[in-house]
């Protein structure tokens, strides 16, 4: 089984309840089963027959998981609790016992797998399907890659294996990032800037894993904008609350947004009581928003009431998700594009 | 009453409990009833390891108010149901394990925050939130509840008050029965009373007192008022090795009788000082007892206080002085030792043998307990800590630990080892004036030990049980109740 490679978080989660307090889903639902205690002692249990995959509750509860990856950061040890969720979500998969609306989701996001580039370059710029339905965020990156004077390609299109990896769709994820990568080769795209969180860790992580190499180097937009000869004529006005981007705090070790907003010259105010825990709403599981909507309110529910102000704190965020996420509970977000944008 | 899923009763009562705190907030499916099945108590742990499925609730119940937690102990002393209040699970004694079904009563929905009073340095909240939140959202406003034990991540502060909870600064502060202004409870009956406002008073004897610790076994905290501190402006440590425990225990005993006031102190022997604080360190301590301690506030009263602590440690006691950095070690990890890799782990059996007494039997208990561990059970490891120092004594974190291979194959035996041990030890530990325990509680593990322990004052402790609880509901077969 694909859990078997985890076998040290199993091993030494299924007891521990040191990261109890930054479990986001638990702390929403006030439940045990969305711990990674219990999801651990659960997969345990599926080696002795205490536990089975004919279980549909344990396998809800593992596509709960918001896949923040806090539990591992906090871990003194970093026991891969989220490699062990997703690894789970193969296992079920493979077993034939995914929840039908799992199976809907990813053979539409499978068939989205298809990409266009508009213009030429061999810098191109990723707008993936999340970041493209925010309007501002894409016309914020436009406004910055003109004040730079560059004018990459634009790459559209769907899925690029990361939600499908999410979903435990591995054969799939692994084809549509096969596919990714011939396009790129077949376009000379020698540099990618991408905007979402998401689709840089898949580039930069998951692919690797897959055995794919990638014909480009893969800057996050915030890195691109850092290294670019962008004059910012504007200090932001008012004091902003960054939020930690769980693909880049806790999978990716990327500090670059911290980076520009010192750059920028942002006054910032920590959010929330503590720098710790997930604000970002089941970012890391993707399509948490698509799967369970009702849960990633809940979630943007428990964000907003951390908030000094809900009504007037200005968040700052790296991806559209969140965003979006956030904005349906009443925040005032941003994308780091466009509070870059708002800069000029 | 206990009732089979598969009866028409089960729905009955699952609907009377559906009606009380809403749809969402009863679940009956197996994987949530899993999750409360095991907590950090070591004979479960053992039983899921070895495949053995662990006893069930019927219903796990998420209150969202006090009126809601009225309405269901009403409902359950209408049908005779047992109720097993859960806050974070993470006790270690079996607690909060709902041995004969029925309903857990898992109180973290009922985590409101409702702010420090800035006049009265107070706190109050509902009694699910994780202490760890509590603390953030006290922090936030510039205050800290100096609550800070190592289970402060996933424990509820309702499971600290339940079994009278302590933390690493429990030498200044208190233990959390020293922190609490009152009480709201739910009785076992369904009444909702509120304690007297201040603990400190002539208006008869103190019904705080009387829930702190009661293990669930008579009533619901549910709401809480504790004190509240302003973030000190300096807190330092500092650490030293003497060539044995019994001359470090000597000058932390002199310490805490001169009546300085450090915040925090901790004694290793040599054995858990070589073996484990060596390893969290991450530095080679291969001789001595690690003695550490700390005082925190205003910095000239805090270096003021060092500095005659000093005087003790190094000029009465000769210990050898690892600086403030040997100090600041052990603050910056003293959660790192409770983490899986530091922690000792099923399959080894390992049990916390936690005893309290005064300095005059202290190194009595700690002898009487290494030696019958030793001489009785020669395949465990016996280590043991002094932690939580107040004016008068100190508690023994004594540890007994079998490798895996040494642990019997079969569950039954395992569990059979493991009660032999506490049996031997704890007896050991109270015939040389211990008391068990100091912050663990009793819970399922120790209440064969209640009576031996309470003596003739415990059909009082008994009379209390069947005065508030009268059909027997609350928490049964916990604290030898």
């Amino acid at each position: 089984m694909n859990i078997d490679k985890y076998e040290e978080a199993i091993l030494n989660c299924r007891f521990c309840f040191m990261c109890r307090h930054l479990s986001a889903i638990g702390n929403v639902r006030h439940t045990e089963v969305d711990t990674p205690r219990v999801r651990a002692a659960m997969l345990y249990g599926l080696r002795t027959g205490t536990n089975s995959f004919d279980d549909g509750d344990f396998i809800d509860a593992l596509y709960r998981q918001d896949l923040s990856a806090c539990c591992v950061h906090h871990c003194v040890n970093h026991y891969d609790e989220n490699g062990l969720a997703l690894a789970a979500r193969a296992d079920v998969v493979e077993a034939g016992k995914a929840p039908e609306a799992v199976k809907a989701l990813a053979a539409e996001l499978a068939a989205t797998s298809s990409w266009k580039m508009a213009g030429k370059g061999d810098v191109a710029w990723f707008l993936d399907a999340t970041t493209a339905a925010d309007k501002e965020a894409t016309a914020a990156a436009k406004k910055l890659f003109a004040a730079a004077k560059a004018a990459p390609a634009t790459i559209t299109g769907g899925c690029i294996g990361k939600a499908l990896k999410v979903l435990g769709f591995i054969p799939e994820a692994k084809a549509a990032a096969a596919k990714f990568a011939a396009f790129l080769s077949e376009k000379g795209v020698r540099t990618l800037v991408v905007s979402n969180p998401a689709a840089y860790d898949a580039l930069t992580r998951d692919y690797a894993d897959f055995g794919i190499k990638l014909p480009c180097k893969v800057l996050h937009i915030s890195q691109w904008i850092l290294q670019s000869k962008i004059k910012f004529a504007r200090k932001p006005a008012a004091p902003v609350y960054p939020i930690a981007d769980d693909f880049m705090r806790n999978y990716d070790g990327l500090d670059a947004p911290e980076k520009l907003l010192k750059a920028l010259k942002a006054e910032t105010k920590p959010f929330g009581t503590n720098d710790e825990e997930t604000y970002c709403c089941g970012e890391g599981a993707v399509v948490l928003d698509r799967l369970n909507p009702g849960l990633v309110g809940e979630l943007a529910k428990y964000v907003a009431a951390r908030a000094d102000d809900p009504k007037k704190d200005s968040l700052v965020v790296a991806s559209a998700y969140v965003k979006k996420a956030l904005s349906a509970a009443g925040l005032k977000a941003v994308t780091l594009e466009e509070f870059a944008a708002a800069c000029l | 009453m206990k009732t089979s899923p598969d009866s028409y009763m089960f729905e009955m009562i699952r609907t009377e409990l559906t009606d009380a705190v809403g749809d969402a907030n009863v679940d009956v499916k197996f994987a949530d009833k899993f999750g409360h099945s095991i907590d950090y108590y070591w004979i479960p742990e053992m039983w899921h390891d070895r495949g053995k499925p662990c006893p069930q609730a019927d219903f796990i119940v998420h209150p969202g108010s006090t009126e809601e937690v009225s309405k269901v102990m009403k409902i359950a002393n209408q049908y005779k149901i047992p109720v097993v209040p859960w806050g974070g699970g993470s006790g270690s004694q079996g607690g909060a394990l709902p041995v004969f079904g029925g309903i857990v009563l898992d109180m973290k929905r009922m985590d409101k925050y409702y702010g420090v009073d800035r006049e009265s340095y107070t706190v109050r909240c509902q009694t699910g939130i994780i202490a760890r939140h509590l603390e953030w959202n006290c922090n936030k406003e510039g205050f800290s509840t100096m609550h800070l034990p190592a289970s402060i991540a996933c424990a509820t502060i309702g499971g600290f008050l339940a079994h009278r909870g302590t933390g690493v600064l429990s030498t200044k502060y208190g233990k959390i029965e020293d922190m609490v202004m009152s009480l709201e409870v739910v009785t076992p009956t369904g009444e909702i009373i509120h304690t007297l406002p201040v603990p400190r008073h002539a208006s008869g004897p103190d019904l705080t007192m009387l829930f702190l610790g009661s293990e669930g076994t008579l009533g619901v905290i549910t709401e809480v008022t504790l004190k509240v501190h302003p973030q000190p402006e300096s807190r330092q440590f500092r650490a030293y090795i003497f060539p044995d425990f019994h001359t470090a225990m000597q000058a932390g005993a002199t310490l805490m009788r001169s009546r300085l006031q450090p915040c925090a102190m901790r004694l290793y022997d040599e054995t858990e000082t070589k073996t484990h604080v060596s390893k969290v360190f991450g530095i080679d301590l291969d001789k001595g007892a690690y003695l550490v301690f700390g005082f925190d506030g205003r910095k000239d009263i805090v270096d003021l206080q060092m500095k005659h602590a000093r005087e003790i440690m190094e000029g009465q006691f000769k210990g050898k002085d690892l600086g403030a950095k040997g100090g600041e070690w052990w603050w910056e990890n003293k959660y790192k030792f409770f983490y899986p890799g530091y922690m000792f782990h099923v399959p080894q059996a390992f049990g916390t043998l936690d005893t309290v007494a005064d300095f005059a039997h202290i190194e009595k208990v700690y002898w009487a307990m290494k030696n019958v561990v030793n001489k009785e059970f020669p395949e465990a490891r016996f280590i043991g800590h002094f932690s939580h120092w107040y004016e008068w004594g100190c508690m023994l974190y004594a540890r007994f630990i079998f490798p895996g291979d040494k642990v019997p194959p079969n569950e039954r035996e395992a569990a059979a080892l493991y009660n032999a041990v506490w049996d031997k030890a704890i007896r050991a530990a109270i015939a040389n004036g211990g008391v068990i325990n100091e912050h663990h509680g009793v819970g399922l593990k120790l209440g064969r030990y209640v009576k031996d322990l309470y003596g003739t004052a415990m059909p009082v402790l008994q009379g209390l049980k069947k005065q508030l609880d009268p059909n027997g509901i609350m928490n049964p077969g916990k604290l030898g109740l």
